[in-house]
């Protein structure tokens, strides 16, 4: 399989089975093949990426493949990314600070969203779980965040989603306040202000993509 | 309490559980991301006050304030270490609250820790988590042992193996959520499979708790109930919580969720409770309808 089409297929293939040591390799390959980085990610890792949420949705792949394909696309970015920086032009898509909101110690899905941000494209600045507001903003003045992402899995620590959005907007940031979470609703998001709310990881990814600009 | 003494009272008649905890905790001013294990020690008086309602609402079985009690979690929380001490408190005051009207169990929650890819986690260590828990809850005086929640069938699997040991009864109990091709907890694990599994591990009885309401859990149960060899538990949330400016509030209707539970009593499942978001109100009325006469129905009078 030499010929460039049939290594970016592969690569597909690795991301989708969750194949780290696989979609590495392969990634490697790209590059010895000419393969232009921004080439292989658009064609060897976004559709692979896309095939898996899609099953996600479909209730065919859980939280295990899902996560596992996130990983397998995170190995090959690695690989592709100093390339990207030697061929001049970074694609990174925005800058992303993630985070679980104070008083509340639940970050799979928190975790799972900043995975997936970053294997599409995006820098992401995780801070972990139990964030108090004053945290989440100095960290996104710091790094000129583009994303503010906040969940909470608890009925308990939603309100501290409000407080988060009104102390972003208080310093002035230009990060846009995205919130998620288990008992998280649209109607919510509205109530405290919030740029956007999505309700999984997947559709976390889309609502990036269209908060900064880039809906493909 | 014996596995074969357990058997033989399920056997008799469907065993009333009680309903959610931590509702009532925050309603009674537990504050926002504590670990409500702590109250076993700091607030008892108002566990053992939850817990007395839940009896005079009718329960034949209240769960001991431990649902987070594992090492993992209580270290999570600023509480490393005292596993041992908050099981042994919080079986004591369900013990008094329940002033020999009701049933003992200690309760085990999932323990935090993630197997791979999602975490590194073995489940060795999840074993060795739940093997502690039990055996405080054990020795604290438990009728028995109740596992909830779990949503990664190989940690709920180490959970029974772990509680088993200490000779107790054991209900296991999975939380799935309806996928386009049937129930699955979050893992994956499809539900009437994984009852399965768990019976086989050994659990005395299996169940469904908490991720979906009534109407959702009645659907499941029957599913499930035709394949399985041991009693079936039902614990469904009151309704979704819904966030209104004001606050969080439960679409929470008593009578539709009591209908639903006696629903399932008549397709078979042995245990009736409630989880997240239910109150005594719910398990009172329950209490009401499977007291009256022919409530099960002829086949099961």
């Amino acid at each position: 399989m030499g010929q460039p089409e049939d290594i970016l297929l592969e690569l597909n293939k690795a991301v989708l089975a969750g194949d780290e040591a696989g979609a590495r390799e392969l990634a490697g390959r790209a590059l010895g093949a000419g393969i232009a980085p921004l080439a292989a990610i658009d064609g060897g890792l976004v559709p692979g990426i896309g095939e898996a949420g899609r099953l996600w949705d479909e209730g065919e792949y859980f939280l295990p493949e899902l996560v596992a394909a996130a990983q397998a696309m995170k190995a090959a970015m690695a690989v592709l990314q100093p390339a990207l920086a030697v061929d001049g032009g970074r694609r990174g898509l925005g800058r992303v600070v993630i985070g679980t909101v104070e008083g509340d110690i639940h970050d799979i899905g928190k975790t799972l969203v900043g995975t997936l941000l970053a294997a599409n494209g995006f820098e992401v600045f995780d801070e972990g779980a139990d964030v108090p507001p004053s945290r989440f903003v100095a960290r996104a003045r710091h790094v000129d965040a583009d994303l503010l992402c906040a969940s909470a899995l608890l009925t308990t620590t939603m309100s501290r989603q409000r407080d988060l959005v009104a102390a972003a907007r208080e310093a002035g940031l230009r990060a846009k306040v995205c919130v998620g979470g288990a008992p998280v609703t649209q109607a919510w998001a509205d109530a405290i202000g919030a740029d956007g709310f999505a309700d999984n990881a997947v559709a976390a990814v889309a609502l990036a993509r269209r908060l900064v600009g880039r809906d493909a | 309490m014996t596995p074969d003494d357990f058997a033989a009272r399920l056997r008799d008649a469907p065993l009333l559980l009680d309903g959610g905890l931590g509702t009532l905790l925050m309603a009674a001013g537990l504050a926002k991301g504590s670990a409500p294990e702590r109250w076993n020690l700091e607030r008892p008086d108002v566990i053992r006050q939850v817990h007395r309602s839940y009896v005079e609402a009718g329960s034949d079985l209240i769960h001991a304030n431990t649902f987070g009690a594992s090492p993992p979690k209580l270290a999570a929380g600023g509480l490393a270490g005292r596993c041992g001490e908050i099981c042994a408190r919080a079986v004591a005051l369900a013990r008094e609250a329940a002033a020999g009207a009701a049933l003992v169990a200690g309760d085990l929650g999932p323990t935090g820790l993630l197997r791979p890819p999602l975490g590194t986690a073995s489940v060795e260590q999840m074993r060795a988590a739940y093997a502690e828990q039990a055996a405080a809850l054990a020795a604290a005086g438990a009728d028995l042992l109740s596992i909830e929640t779990q949503y990664d069938l190989q940690e709920a699997l180490a959970a029974v193996q772990a509680c088993k040991a200490t000779g107790l009864p054991v209900i296991a109990s999975l939380t799935c959520e309806l996928k386009k091709r049937g129930a699955f907890t979050i893992m994956g694990d499809p539900l009437v499979p994984s009852l399965g599994a768990l019976a086989q591990a050994g659990a005395d009885a299996v169940g469904l708790n908490c991720s979906v309401t009534s109407p959702v859990m009645l659907d499941m149960a029957r599913q499930a109930l035709p394949a399985l060899t041991v009693p079936l538990a039902v614990q469904p949330n009151a309704g979704q919580p819904r966030v209104t400016p004001e606050g969080v509030v439960y679409d929470a209707d008593s009578e539709a969720f009591a209908r639903d539970l006696l629903a399932m009593a008549r397709a078979g499942a042995r245990l009736l409770g409630g989880c997240c978001g239910t109150e005594p109100a719910f398990i009172r009325r329950i209490r009401e309808l499977l007291d009256a006469p022919g409530a099960l129905g002829s086949s099961h009078a």
